[in-house]
Formats: C-alpha cells, structure tokens, sequence
C-alpha cells in the first residue's frame, strides 16, 4: 500500500515528491489567502490606475480596468482550481465505472466499452469539450461537464488496465471461492489495489485539467467576465502584450506554478509506488 | 590432486545501497581443482548466488563492496583490469542460470545467441568456422536437431531446450569452469533428470571443472564430489559430498537433509513419515468429490477483430474420486493439466463437461504462489476475517475470536495480525493462505503446489501442518504436486497425470511399489526412488 514518505522505495531521497510538494502548498496558500481576504475586490474598476507596473501596492501590477493583478490571479486561481477538480472528479467516476466493468467482466461488455471509449478517446479532449460546451452553452458549471466527460476515457483506460491484471491473481480466485459476488471483489478486493496508480493519475489528470480550462478560457468559452480565471486573464493579457507585457506574468506564472507543482507531486508520487 | 582452478580466500561481498551497509558474504573460501564438479548448497539468500556471480565478475555495480582474492589460474580476478577479466568471461569461465526463459534474448535467433562469445573471443573465425562450432556445440549439447535449432527463436523451445541451448552457448568456447546457478531449478523432475546427466558428461568428456549451486541437496550429493553448504552468507561445512550427507557436523545442515523427504520402499512406509507419523482417520466410505468423465476447456481468442474464439481442451475424460478426510495427490508434469483439473474442481473454470460432484459444499483453494495469494491492500486479520463476512458472520467479537483461533490452529503468531502480505515471509504467508481457506470449514482443501515456492525447511512445516490439519479436522485433500517424494510422505492414494489423461491411479504403496505403468516408472526413476526389482 502507499504510505506517504519523502523517500523512494530504495530509500533515496525524492526530491520531485519534495519539490511538489512545497510548490503545491505554495499555490494553495495563495489560493487560500483570495478565499479568505483577497488585497482588493477583483470587480473594482480604477481607470486613473490601467496598467500600473508593479509596485508594493499591486505586486503584480493592474490590467486594463485597472483591477488589481495579484488579487485577480489568486481569486482566478481558485475558480481553475474549482473546476479542474470537478473535472478530475467526474472524469475518475466515470472512468472508474466503465474501466472496472470492462476490465472485470471483459468479453462483450469490455468491447463494447472500450470501442466507445476509442471513439472518445480519439478526439482531443479540448476539442470534445469544445462541442459540448457550444451544446450546452458556457459557464463555470457547464466547463466542468464539458471537460469531465472527456476526461472520462482517459481514466477508464487506466482503470480498465489495473482490474484486468488483478482480474485474475489468486488472491480474486481465493475470494470468489469463498462467496464474495462480483461487486464485493470489484469494490473491496481489487479498488484498495488500484490507489496508488489512481493517485498518480489523478495528479496528471488534474494538471491537465488546469490547462485545459486556461486553455477554453483563453477560446473565449470557458469562465464569463468579470469572473476571474487564469485562462480568460491570460487571453485578456495578450491583447495588450506589445503596450502592456507585464499583465501576462501574473496569471502566466501562476499558471506555470500550479502545472508544475502538481506533475512535480505526480511524478514523485509514481516514482514512490513504481520504485 | 590435480592443478588448482579456482582459488577463493576470504571473499567478503557487502551491498551499501541501503542505509546500513549489508554484508551478504562472508569470508567465503573455495578451492576448485581441474575438471572438478563442487556443490554449493543454501537456502534463499544464503549467498550462493552471489558468490558464485563475483567468482563469474557479474558483480560490478559501485554500490557493491568485494574484498578478498579470486585466483582463477593464479589471475586475481577481482583485481585485474576490466579488459583483462572480460578476457576470461563467456571464454574460460561460463555461467548457466536459472531461468532459462529470460537469460535467453527474445528476439534474436538461437544460432545468434550461442555464438555470441565465439565473436567476443575469437573475432579472428570464419563465418562458415563459426558456425560450424555453434552447430557442434548445439548437437553436444544434446539438441536433436541442432540447425533447425539454431534458426529458431526463444519462444519456440519448451523450457529443457532452452536450458540446453543456455548449455551450449556456455560451451561454445570450451570453458575449464562451468558455473551452474540452479539450471534445473524451472525444470521437470524429467527434464531435470536430463539436464544433469548432461552436465556429468560434459564434466567427464570435456574435463570442465562445474560450479553447481542448488538448494536441492539430493541433486548436489549425485552430481558433486565435494559440497559447501552456505548459510546467512557464511559457509559453516564443507567436505565431500558422501561424508557431509552422512555424517553432517553442523546442525543446519542435518536439518537441511532432515528436509529431504526420505523414500525407503523396502519398509513400511509410515517409518518414512515423519512429517507425521499418524495414519489418517479411517475412511468413511463416502466422497468428498468425485469427478466422472471430466473435460476442462480453454478458450483462447483467434486472431484479428473478429476472431473466432477456439475451444482448447487440456483434460481428457478424467474420473477420480477424493474420500472424506483422505489425501489424493495429483502428480504430473507441467503442462499436464492438473491446475487445470483443480481450478475446474474448485468452480474457477466454468469451461467443462462431465459431473463433478461435492456433497460437502463448495472446496477452498491453497495457491503455490503465497506472493500473488494475499491481497496486498489489507492487514492478515482483515484477510482471514474476510471469509468470515463474506459467509454472513456479522458479529464482530465472534469474527476476532475465531480467526484467534484460527491463528493459533496455524501457528501464526499473534503479533503478526496488523502486518500487511508483505512484511511476512514466504512460509508464514503460506500458513496465512491455510488459515484463510480453512476460515468457512470446508470438507476439501485443494492445495495447488502449494510448497514449491518455499525453501525446503519451510516445506517440511508446512507439509506437516497439512497434515496435522487432515487428521484434526477430518479434512479431504486434493493434493497437486511434481514432488513423488513430498507424495509418498503426505499422500493416502495418488493419480498420475500426463498430456491431460490421469495414466496411473491408485494406493501411494500399491503405485510405488508394483505400478506397471511406464511413465510411473520413469517419474519414480528421476525422483532417485528405486524399486527392489530394479536395484
């Protein structure tokens, strides 16, 4: 099982699990301080203000309406990490649904899911989300179904991969001879097994997530204004890149943190359960 | 005496890629002479192997600390140069190991593989010369047909040609010491018998001095003349091999031959069981299986998208019946269809025809892997209460007092309960399985190999709580094994099966001693058990 260590199985320091770890408490602390009290209202225009650089008022300077950056970033910050999320967690339900049916009871029902996973699969998930969101229209709620689903196959591959090799280990003979049924071996014998490749997964998946919606965001049909996001800052931020190139580091940065900081943990996280 | 080959002094090998350094050999001394054959005996992670793999300069990560001197004639292995100990690799000193499917490269052809060290050594050799050599090598090595051999891939030899292709890639050049690290460890009892015989020959034709490591100590005294018998990286007895095995000195090594089932056909044979000694309960007359014309089928998928899938069947029409509280061992080769009869007997293979009847209720299963018979995600009191919930035993005291018992039953200690499968060891996890299976009280036990995996002192305690179990809970026995030796000491009555067909049936005393079936004969012949007829 994965017991939670700043050590590789042979005993050598992790450091991508270190490094990881400390980015990833960073980004959450910043999250955390625009949940609790952000510096400025995110909303509150000051036009005497556009485009200050930074200064020891706004450390990342204001944006066209002369919002406050840093605010901006930490409180958009939040809603991507909302939404990647609520993506993550639809698409790891969905995936554990249709992968653990198609792994553990394999023939028909593993074919027919995993021909209609292929086709999902075969689309980018940007490009899948895209059509759904122009079929459900935009906002925060529809990005994350929108998003979800199409990570679902990605999740279901996986899923699917780990209950067909324990499908049939000994240990899963040894318990349907004692009685246990086809859900209880599914939920209670094989899941616990599957954690540590589901945490590392979720960790990747999670990334992409990020830069997924930052990606939709930028599109325009992602997060609505005045909401802020990473993504619909950063898409602002490039029409004013030639007069006004220090709007894009803010959310630029904080965008690279995130990313990092959770593949970093991603990494180290496999690199402690693969050895 | 002959001249000196190999002379080993004070080799210390120690591993620091932990925190703590770990010394894993410790002041190993070995003299070999010309042509000499030389037994090194030990249990897993006695430090055989990782003498025998420094003696063949295998060992040369950085993390790995040696010290000492190995002479090979009077070159100081350990220290010379890199270019100079590859000189002597694949050249003058071979090595053979284990597994014979993965020291073998999937996807280059034999002929490729075995003249591989020609090219290192001799890269002065013709095409034509070379190949020569390897076909040579091949046919010496005793391959039938050694060109159409050679132009085959690994996958396509059964497991004993692919030792004897590894043979003959050793041989090539013809080396003066051969290291063999458990060559017929993976094999059958026949093929093993083979093998052996093989590397007697080459000893006595070619005068290769043979390095044999093994943990299977009547194997070591019929083929060596001198033995080191290892034990936690030390070498605490040597001599010849007659005089340690009959009067060993140390207290290891009198339990390690007290570990090799004893097979005397001139007495009776409960003098042979001292795993115990009791006879089982008297029969009762009823079943607690019987199979009547039993066909098991394996289905495997055709090629392409829409492959048909084909129908395999592994067990012919097989009868046998197991009586209440009796041991029936099912004894074969590989292949031969026995863990395929087991799992269809136990209901984990829906593919057959045929009635397999069991009164009692469902059997449990004991698995020979005890690594991949644990689910690795619980605690061993969480595993052994499971049969327990799943039977509907809701009360929670009632569950903890039973699998108590259930450990004291298996001699598992106590403490052992919060551990997870893998801070136990192999012959605890096996008493894990044990207790498992026997947690819903069933009538029949099928134990699938289930000590083959385990050192042979471990084997003998689990064999003798097998036994102890039978003859406590009246429990019926579906015993698999390779092993006639395990057989004669556990069993009641045994079938033999060969190809998918049960050829031999009947009393363990009765099949022993007047079997007329031939390939009875020749499984009792390679297990070293000769009837007095034959002597």
């Amino acid at each position: 099982m994965f017991r939670f260590s700043f050590h590789a199985k042979d005993g050598k320091k992790n450091s991508y699990l270190t490094a990881g770890t400390v980015i990833t408490i960073l980004v959450l602390a910043l999250i955390l301080l625009g949940i609790v009290h952000a510096p400025y209202d995110t909303e509150a225009m000051n036009t005497s203000e556009k485009f200050a650089g930074f200064s020891l008022l706004h450390i990342l300077g204001t944006d066209n309406f002369g919002r406050d950056v840093f605010s901006r970033v930490i409180v958009g910050a939040f809603t991507t990490l909302k939404i990647a999320a609520g993506t993550v967690a639809i698409g790891l339900l969905g995936g554990l649904v249709i992968g653990a049916a198609a792994g553990y009871f394999g023939g028909a029902a593993d074919a027919v899911l995993m021909r209609i996973n292929d086709t999902l699969f075969a689309f980018p998930s940007v490009l899948l989300a895209l059509v759904i969101v122009s079929l459900f229209g935009s906002g925060t709620y529809n990005v994350i179904w929108a998003l979800g689903i199409a990570f679902i196959p990605s999740f279901a591959r996986m899923v699917r991969s780990e209950f067909l090799r324990y499908r049939e280990s000994d240990f899963i003979a040894g318990a349907r001879l004692q009685g246990a049924g086809s859900m209880r071996i599914m939920a209670v014998h094989i899941f616990p097994n599957t954690l540590p490749v589901l945490l590392s997964s979720v960790l990747i998946g999670f990334n992409n997530a990020v830069l997924a919606e930052a990606g939709l965001s930028y599109l325009g049909i992602g997060v609505q204004p005045p909401e802020p996001s990473l993504g619909r800052m950063l898409s602002e931020a490039q029409s004013y890149l030639m007069t006004a190139p220090l709007y894009a580091f803010g959310p630029g940065v904080m965008i690279i943190l995130m990313v990092l900081g959770f593949s970093l943990l991603g990494e180290g996280v496999s690199k402690r359960v693969n050895g | 005496m002959g001249k000196t080959l190999l002379d080993v002094s004070d080799l210390n090998i120690e591993f620091h890629d932990h925190q703590a350094p770990e010394r894993v050999v410790r002041d190993f001394d070995l003299l070999m002479e010309e042509g000499e054959i030389v037994g090194l005996v030990g249990e897993s992670g006695s430090g055989k192997s990782m003498s025998a793999m420094a003696i063949a300069g295998l060992l040369n990560r950085h993390e790995i600390e040696k010290t000492g001197k190995i002479l090979f004639d009077g070159t100081d292995l350990l220290h010379c140069s890199r270019e100079k100990l590859r000189s002597y690799q694949g050249s003058d000193i071979s090595i053979v190991f284990q597994e014979p499917m993965t020291s073998l490269d999937p996807v280059q052809k034999i002929g490729r593989q075995v003249e591989e060290s020609l090219k290192i050594h001799h890269p002065d050799l013709s095409e034509q010369e070379r190949q020569n050599r390897m076909l040579k090598s091949l046919s010496d090595a005793g391959l039938p047909d050694p060109a159409g051999v050679a132009r085959e891939y690994p996958f396509e030899l059964s497991g004993g040609m692919r030792q004897r292709v590894m043979i003959a890639a050793a041989m090539i050049d013809d080396p003066r010491l051969l290291i063999a690290d458990e060559p017929t460890t993976a094999l059958d009892v026949l093929i093993q018998e083979q093998i052996i015989e093989l590397l007697r020959r080459i000893n006595r034709e070619r005068g290769t001095a043979v390095l044999f490591i093994s943990h299977d100590l009547s194997l070591v005294n019929r083929l060596c003349s001198r033995v080191l018998v290892m034990h936690h990286g030390k070498v605490i007895e040597t001599g010849r091999s007659s005089e340690v095995f009959q009067n060993p000195n140390r207290d290891y090594t009198k339990k390690l031959i007290a570990s090799i089932p004893r097979v005397n056909l001139q007495r009776p044979r409960d003098n042979d069981r001292d795993v115990h000694p009791e006879v089982s309960p008297a029969p009762t007359g009823k079943n607690a299986l019987s199979v009547k014309d039993l066909s098991v089928f394996y289905t495997s998928r055709g090629k392409g998208f829409f492959g048909r899938t084909q129908k395999t069947e592994v067990v012919h029409h097989v009868s046998l019946d197991v009586g209440e509280g009796e041991i029936l061992a099912l004894v074969g080769a590989s292949g031969s269809g026995k863990s395929t009869l087991a799992r269809a007997v136990a209901g984990l293979n829906p593919l057959h025809t045929g009635t397999i009847e069991l009164p009692d209720g469902r059997p449990q299963m004991v698995f020979q892997d005890p690594y991949n018979s644990l689910n690795p995600a619980y605690t061993i009191r969480w595993l052994l209460e499971e049969p327990l919930r799943l039977a509907g035993v809701n009360d929670e005291k009632e569950r903890k007092k039973r699998v108590d018992e259930m450990m004291e039953l298996v001699h598992l200690d106590k403490t052992l309960g919060d551990r997870y499968p893998s801070q136990l060891s192999g012959g605890q996890r096996q008493r894990v399985c044990i207790g498992s299976a026997l947690m819903q009280k069933p009538k029949l036990l099928i134990a699938d190999e289930p000590v083959s995996a385990l050192d042979v002192t471990i084997q003998v305690e689990i064999l003798s709580l097998l036994k102890r179990l039978q003859r406590e809970l009246g429990l019926a026995v579906l015993f698999i094994s390779h092993d006639l030796r395990t057989v004669w000491q556990l069993c009641d009555r045994v079938a033999i099966m060969k190809d998918g067909l049960i050829v031999d049936q009947g009393d363990v005393d009765e099949i022993y001693l007047h079997s007329q079936s031939e390939y009875t004969k020749q499984l009792l012949q390679a297990a070293c058990i000769v009837r007095r007829e034959e002597q």
